[in-house]
């Protein structure tokens, strides 16, 4: 009902009002004011005491004695104070204002200082005035029917209408389609496929007045029916399965929208909730409800365009959401909305104003992100279950996860025990196993002069057994150093300790001043669980308030370091020294560790600034069973168990397929996922000076195009709104456009040929009322599509011959008054279809998600990207259509182009098509497999040839066609049995050749 | 015959006929009387004598900017900064285009030793080629946005579908090739106007553009799948079922158009493969173009086949050089231009020479445009790109028939407007159909009522570029 209002004030008033009371009373007494009285000196030409007063912001921000304006308060608004020459601030300083302009002001103030209009620097907003006697933006009306001379011609009331204007021409409809060539268009018009010899046979027996009725309902009820006519409308979504930035990644999900449409459209959706759904249907569906899947799939309309940036951040987000708004503008409303981006919309009534509070909308709208360069990985996927039950399975998930790691972890401590590889110190980080003379190798890093050498052994044995190397750390810069990470973390266990040793010596020269650390955590440096340093003479620990010097220690002596960390109670004790010169350690743990210690560093970020001094390492241990104690006895290896190699492998089985398990968890949400759109954080756009996201100007609320009402977002996102705007009856573009793309889609051109652009840049349309007559007539069904066809196809007009009459062609060559029926070639979809259904081989099954690469294995880049053309015997519509590297079939026959919303296929002629008609395999093998299926048919070849003709052109040969074609049947023969001597497969190479050129003639591939 | 096609019928005839493969269909049109006029495709003479056979059309997509490429502007460079006052399209309502300032050329321009013309640095190789090319520095066009001004100059018409030049010219000329189209455009991607910048339109099929894009398999399934006897059984036996369904179909144009399209694929098969066949071309061709061997792509790569293909009949070829997206629409930053010059100047250059060197420049019209030009100023003195401008910009024509060596026509100081010895791009048309032997007045087709030329309702051609 608002908007039924506001439309009126629109279209009646000469100059509409297009803003409410705020904006009005801005604009009628605070501008002037401001121009007269303060811009002279406040302004871009001259800035008094660094103040601007030419725009909200600049009053915001003030100048050199602060803001000059706090909204809502007056009295703590520096302007109002000044103005009101009550304190040491007054301005005017020439003269005080008067008091009715002063009380304007504060009024103003206080209802929020609304400041309409984009900045100083956008152009006063005029555009609404042009633009306004548009068509298209008239009320629909109620056409009555028109009078037609000849009145027994009209069958519907479309008739009329068409008849009407056919004879203001003085021009004549052309005679009727013979009842094959009705069946075969209206049956390729509805599903995309040819009908059956049979199908054919069934309607030319039906003699009675409503057999093309029934073949219509047979036709709408079939479930090639929603695959066509979804097909049609993915056109208008520019529907692709990759995202379309340089890398091109696949939207494996995005399968589920193209699903989506081919359901609603059978389940004939009325067109209202069509749109509703597709814009908001996660906000219309309850959460709890089996509708809100689909309701989230649906809004991957939003989602599925062409897609900029290289991760899930802001970045480029101002292009993804202007392919939004342009593919909405289009689709729905045949509006080009994307003019409006940098600048008032030039040639129809859409504001930069409008264009940013629509861009508000989806700036609140969180979308699933593709993957892209940076982020390799597809993000913010919606979840096709509500979000509580979300929540729980991750929880499960969680559980499950952490159940297995676990479980792996202990198998894992089971494996080390077998295996001897972790005993006395823990896993062995010792260098024993390394070359010598050379850096660290795997499982060490090693950056910086760090050699494994004889002369760094260390001389105890309590921990580890006497070895024969160490590592010697030359003097080095800060960041050089040593890094390990331990093949299974220790993690924090109730009752658990853990330990920690290292042997070390300091060299004294070369002399350094720096200190070398000993880090002990989770990953490189993640969480901290304690750290201690070294430099040439001293041994420090880190504390919560930070380096604590415990001793001093001996150059070129080697020192133990043994601590046992109890992480229940944060604290950490042991002892550092040398033989009969051991200091005991006790401290804290770090706080903020997490539990796990699974990396041990040594590099040069001690506790002393500056190079390190060389020093070596040897016998480290990483251990949750307690070690040997200083002048404890020599440690040896223990030998191995008897059934350690059954055991271990045993384990390893087990190991493996819980990894796998895990592995599969980690990849794979618990619940099925949509490439959707989600509910962002609810914020309105500023304008972006000529559609430069860093070139701001003012904050524009959220609402929808003035020129349907311009009503406000009340809360969220508003695209729960805007799904009603759009879909509201007294909305004038969205069921003309409706209409008109079925029209278009029924007859080849709609009765607007620019299927998309209502604008005054469009063409107007041909029959302006018969276009509202239908529009009405969408409306007053119920918004039913599939009632829509039945009305075009029953009309006289949908019915009529293909072929012009001599006083058409002369007077009406192009066929805008609809006299015949105009003959168009196939779609690429439905050529390909028709070959792949006569040959036998179409699979009817719906196929589901593509064969994409598995996400675990993605690295596309703009010069790696994604590319693949995967083989299918389904319908087209199932194709994996790409955006940057179209499919080589579909583009090569004008499918549509997924860049943009697409108003209508632009079909070509060219050589290159004939030369696949030719040559490719796909052809032939159709051929070959439509001639096996038509010698499985008992019968001879009078007969065979004639059930191969109406398969494929809907029609009988007539006698010379008959002759001709049994002539060449007879011809290949003997040719090539003359070639391949008594090859049996003569008669099937034979009737191969004769199914191409039935696949590829003129009468199969065109529709008329 | 060149003021209209006054029947359906007789179009459709003139298509169909000359060809082996087209006996089955010309014979039945023949018994219903009159006689064939031939081929569509057949090669024909113009009304007047031809100083051109062929065309090369190359398109630099986007606007190429005058004032930084063949038109000199030094007050560009000594006002740089200067605030102006324009009623131009660009900046008219819009934010933040209140005040325009003047902004000056990044690269120098020097004057080519032979003739003196001045070119930019962007174009050393095509300032060494002056002496073959007549340059107009005087041309403007109607329209600002990409779309309409890239349909303007393949069409002559800023918003409708019409037929392209490349069309036009097949029609008025056919092919000395039957087993090659007419009209060829190699083109990376497609220009702002889509496939429209090749339609034929209202005209008949074949005349429309062939694409071919840059690749390993430029024409893919060329190489024929059956042996030829087999396959040319076949194309009999469907011409003949399709010339039945015609005839009983008043003779649809479309419906001839892919008669006709199986007859030039036939010949493509072997045509094609010959064609882009680089690999007998001479080091010293390759290297005239900057063309490494085995390369399949590139700007470099378009030339050189196109001079193959004009060398084999085929009558207008358009290179496109880049698409909708990476052009020469260089509002960010002029830098831009460099890296799309480079693209294109050594090998455009390569192809006026290898031309020159074969003795067909003489016979052959090189065209070089772009849809517009760019702004001699921005809204800030500093700013780095240009914006859309199509009161003036630089096109030049090259080879046969053509005033070489010359300059013609100018800007005012600025480079702002066309001034003296203006060129619209109607007179531009009518230059180049002049050139091929016609009166772009009297090439005409009747459409709709009415007699469409490429023209439309106006054009003159320009004397001064005429040798």
């Amino acid at each position: 009902m608002r908007l039924s209002i506001a439309w009126l004030t629109v279209v009646l008033l000469p100059l509409p009002a297009i803003s409410g009371p705020a904006e009005d009373h801005f604009e009628n007494t605070i501008r002037p004011v401001l121009a007269q009285n303060c811009q002279k000196c406040h302004s871009d030409k001259k800035q008094q005491g660094g103040l601007r007063l030419d725009s909200r912001e600049a009053l915001l921000k003030g100048g050199d004695t602060g803001p000059a304006l706090v909204p809502g308060k007056p009295d703590d608004s520096l302007l109002i104070k000044a103005i009101r020459h009550t304190g040491d601030l007054k301005m005017p300083s020439s003269k005080m204002l008067p008091a009715e302009q002063i009380a304007h002001l504060e009024r103003w103030v206080r209802d929020g200082a609304v400041w309409p209009g984009p900045a100083a620097s956008l152009p006063g907003g005029n555009v609404m005035a042009f633009g306004k006697d548009l068509w298209s933006l008239q009320p629909v009306r109620q056409p009555s029917l028109p009078v037609v001379q000849n009145a027994g011609w009209p069958k519907t009331a479309i008739d009329r209408f068409i008849l009407a204007r056919l004879e203001k021409e003085g021009l004549a409809p052309v005679g009727d389609a013979d009842k094959r060539t009705l069946i075969r268009r209206a049956t390729l018009d509805l599903t995309g496929l040819p009908p059956t010899p049979g199908e054919i046979a069934d309607y030319l027996s039906d003699n009675s007045p409503d057999a093309f009725a029934r073949v219509i309902d047979r036709l709408l009820a079939s479930p090639r029916y929603g695959e066509r006519w979804g097909r049609h409308w993915l056109d208008v979504a520019r529907y692709a399965d990759t995202a379309g930035d340089g890398a091109d990644y696949p939207t494996p999900e995005a399968y589920r929208y193209r699903d989506w449409v081919i359901d609603a459209v059978q389940a004939d959706m009325t067109y209202d909730q069509f749109i509703r759904l597709q814009i908001a249907g996660d906000l219309l569906t309850n959460p709890q409800s089996t509708d809100y899947a689909s309701g989230v799939t649906a809004t991957g309309f939003l989602a599925v365009g062409k897609r900029y940036g290289y991760a899930p951040n802001g970045d480029f987000q101002h292009l993804d959401i202007a392919d939004v708004i342009e593919s909405v503008g289009r689709s729905v409303l045949g509006l080009s909305l994307g003019c409006a981006r940098c600048h008032d919309h030039k040639y129809d009534p859409i504001s930069i104003r409008d264009y940013y509070a629509l861009y508000g909308i989806f700036q609140s709208t969180q979308m699933s992100f593709p993957g892209g360069e940076e982020h390799k990985r597809p993000a913010n996927l919606a979840p096709l279950v509500s979000p509580s039950e979300a929540r729980r399975l991750d929880d499960e998930q969680t559980r499950q996860f952490a159940a297995i790691r676990s479980e792996v972890e202990k198998l894992q401590a089971l494996r080390a025990q077998l295996d001897g590889s972790e005993w006395a110190g823990g896993p062995d980080l010792g260098f024993e196993g390394q070359a010598s003379g050379q850096p660290p190798a795997k499982p060490w890093l090693s950056q910086g002069p760090n050699t494994v050498i004889p002369d760094a052994q260390s001389p105890f044995t309590h921990i580890h057994p006497a070895g024969k190397q160490g590592v010697r750390m030359a003097a080095s810069v800060p960041h050089d150093g040593i890094r390990m990470v331990l093949p299974r973390p220790m993690r924090k266990q109730s009752g658990a300790k853990m330990h920690l040793a290292i042997d070390f010596r300091t060299l004294a020269e070369p002399k350094e001043p720096g200190a070398c650390r000993f880090y002990f955590g989770r990953g490189v440096i993640e969480s901290t669980a304690i750290d201690f340093s070294i430099s040439t003479n001293q041994f420090a620990i880190r504390q919560a308030d930070g380096w604590k010097v415990l001793r001093t220690i001996e150059p070129g002596v080697w020192h133990s370091l043994a601590v046992t960390l109890d992480p229940e109670s944060g604290t950490i004790h042991g002892v550092v020294g040398k033989p009969g010169d051991l200091t005991t350690i006790q401290g804290t743990i770090q706080s903020t560790w997490d539990g796990v210690i699974d990396t041990f560093i040594c590099d040069g970020l001690g506790h002393l600034p500056g190079r390190v001094c060389t020093h070596d390492l040897d016998n480290i241990a990483i251990s949750q069973q307690p070690l040997g104690k200083f002048g404890g006895p020599t440690v040896s290896r223990p030998p191995p168990l008897p059934d350690a190699k059954d055991r271990i492998a045993q384990v390893d089985a087990t190991l493996a397929g819980l990894k796998k398990k895990q592995d599969g968890l980690a990849n794979r949400k618990p619940y099925p996922m949509a490439y959707a759109v989600a509910e962002g954080k609810p914020t309105n756009a500023k304008i972006q000076l000529r559609g430069e996201p860093d070139k701001l100007s003012d904050e524009v609320s959220r609402r929808f195009l003035e020129i349907l009402g311009g009503h406000k977002v009340s809360s969220g996102s508003g695209r729960k709104e805007m799904a009603l705007w759009l879909t509201d009856k007294q909305n004038p573009f969205t069921a003309r456009v409706m209409v008109n793309r079925i029209w278009q889609w029924h007859f080849g051109r709609g009765l607007v040929a620019t299927a998309s652009d209502f604008g005054t840049r469009g063409e107007a349309p041909s029959h302006p009322e018969l276009l509202d007559h239908l529009a009405n007539q969408l409306v007053n069904s119920g918004w039913s599509i599939k009632a829509m066809h039945k009305a075009l196809m029953l009309s006289r007009v949908y019915q009529l011959a293909a072929d012009p009459s001599p006083d058409q062609q002369a007077k009406d060559p192009t066929n805008r008054l609809w006299g015949h029926f105009q003959r168009r070639p196939l779609d690429a979809e439905s050529l390909r279809d028709q070959m792949l259904f006569v040959s036998g081989t179409l699979d009817l099954s719906r196929p589901g998600r593509h064969p994409f690469p598995a996400e675990e294995t993605w690295g596309f880049t703009i010069h790696n990207p994604f590319h693949a053309v995967y083989e299918s015997n389904h319908r087209s519509v199932y194709l994996m259509s790409q955006r940057n590297r179209r499919h080589p079939y579909l583009a090569l026959f004008d499918g549509a182009d997924p860049n943009l919303s697409s108003a209508g296929r632009l079909p070509t002629t060219t050589p290159t098509q004939a030369l696949y008609l030719m040559n490719s395999p796909q052809v032939h093998q159709q051929a070959g497999a439509f001639a096996k299926r038509l010698l499985a048919v008992p019968g001879d070849s009078p007969s065979r040839l004639r059930l191969a003709m109406e398969m494929t052109t809907g029609h009988p040969p007539g006698p010379d066609g008959e002759r001709e074609a049994l002539a060449f049947l007879e011809q290949s023969r003997q040719k090539l049995a003359a070639q391949a001597g008594n090859n049996p497969d003569t008669d099937l190479q034979a009737w191969t050749g004769l199914c191409r050129v039935l696949l590829v003639s003129n009468a199969a591939m065109h529709i008329e | 015959m060149w003021t209209s096609r006054p029947s359906r019928r007789q179009a459709i005839r003139s298509m169909v006929a000359g060809s082996p493969l087209m006996a089955g269909i010309l014979q039945p049109l023949l018994a219903r009387g009159g006689t064939a006029t031939g081929d569509a495709l057949a090669p024909r003479s113009p009304p007047s004598t031809p100083k051109a056979k062929r065309v090369i059309f190359l398109f630099m997509t986007g606007g190429v900017s005058h004032v930084d490429t063949f038109d000199p502007k030094p007050r560009l460079t000594s006002d740089v900064g200067k605030e102006v006052k324009l009623d131009h399209p660009e900046i008219k309502d819009r934010p933040g285009y209140e005040r325009i300032f003047l902004k000056k050329p990044q690269w120098t321009f020097r004057p080519d030793s032979v003739t003196g013309i001045e070119v930019s640095d962007l174009f050393p190789h095509v300032r060494g080629c002056m002496s073959d090319i007549a340059l107009i520095r005087s041309m403007h066009t109607d329209h600002s946005n990409h779309y309409n001004a890239t349909l303007g100059m393949h069409t002559g018409s800023f918003a409708f579908a019409r037929p392209s030049i490349g069309a036009w010219v097949s029609y008025g000329l056919g092919t000395e090739n039957n087993n090659l189209p007419s009209f060829v455009v190699i083109a990376p991607a497609q220009t702002y106007a889509g496939t429209q910048v090749y339609a034929s339109d209202f005209l008949p099929g074949a005349h429309q553009g062939t694409l071919v894009v840059p690749g390993a398999e430029p024409v893919a399934n060329v190489r024929p799948a059956l042996p030829t006897n087999q396959q040319l059984a076949q194309l009999k036996a469907l011409q003949k079922l399709d010339g039945r369904h015609l005839q009983a179909r008043g003779d649809d144009p479309a419906l001839a158009a892919r008669i006709r399209s199986f007859q030039t694929a036939f010949g493509m098969q072997m045509a094609v493969p010959e064609a882009f066949d680089l690999t007998r071309e001479t080091d010293g061709t390759l290297n005239l173009y900057g063309l490494g061997r085995g390369q399949t792509s590139g700007f470099g790569w378009q030339c050189l086949v196109a001079r193959r293909l004009v060398e084999r009949g085929v009558r207008f070829v358009e290179l496109i050089d880049t698409g909708s997206s990476g052009n020469w629409d260089s509002h960010g930053d002029m830098m831009d231009h460099e890296r799309l010059a480079r693209n294109v100047d050594r090998p455009i250059a390569g192809l006026l020479r290898d031309l020159k060197n074969r003795g067909m420049l003489d016979d052959t019209l090189v065209v070089w445009t772009t849809e517009f030009g760019r702004t001699p100023f921005n809204n800030t003195a500093d700013a780095k790109g240009r914006e859309h401008h199509n009161w003036a910009f630089s096109s030049w024509l090259a080879g046969a028939g053509v005033k070489r060596g010359t300059a013609y026509g100018a800007t005012d100081e600025y480079g702002m407007r066309a001034q003296d010895n203006k060129v619209h791009i109607h007179d531009f048309h009518a230059t180049i159909l002049h050139l091929m032997g016609f009166d772009h007045e009297r090439l005409t087709y009747r459409h709709a009522g009415r007699d469409y030329r490429l023209t439309d309702v106006a054009g003159e051609t320009v004397r001064g570029v005429l040798a």
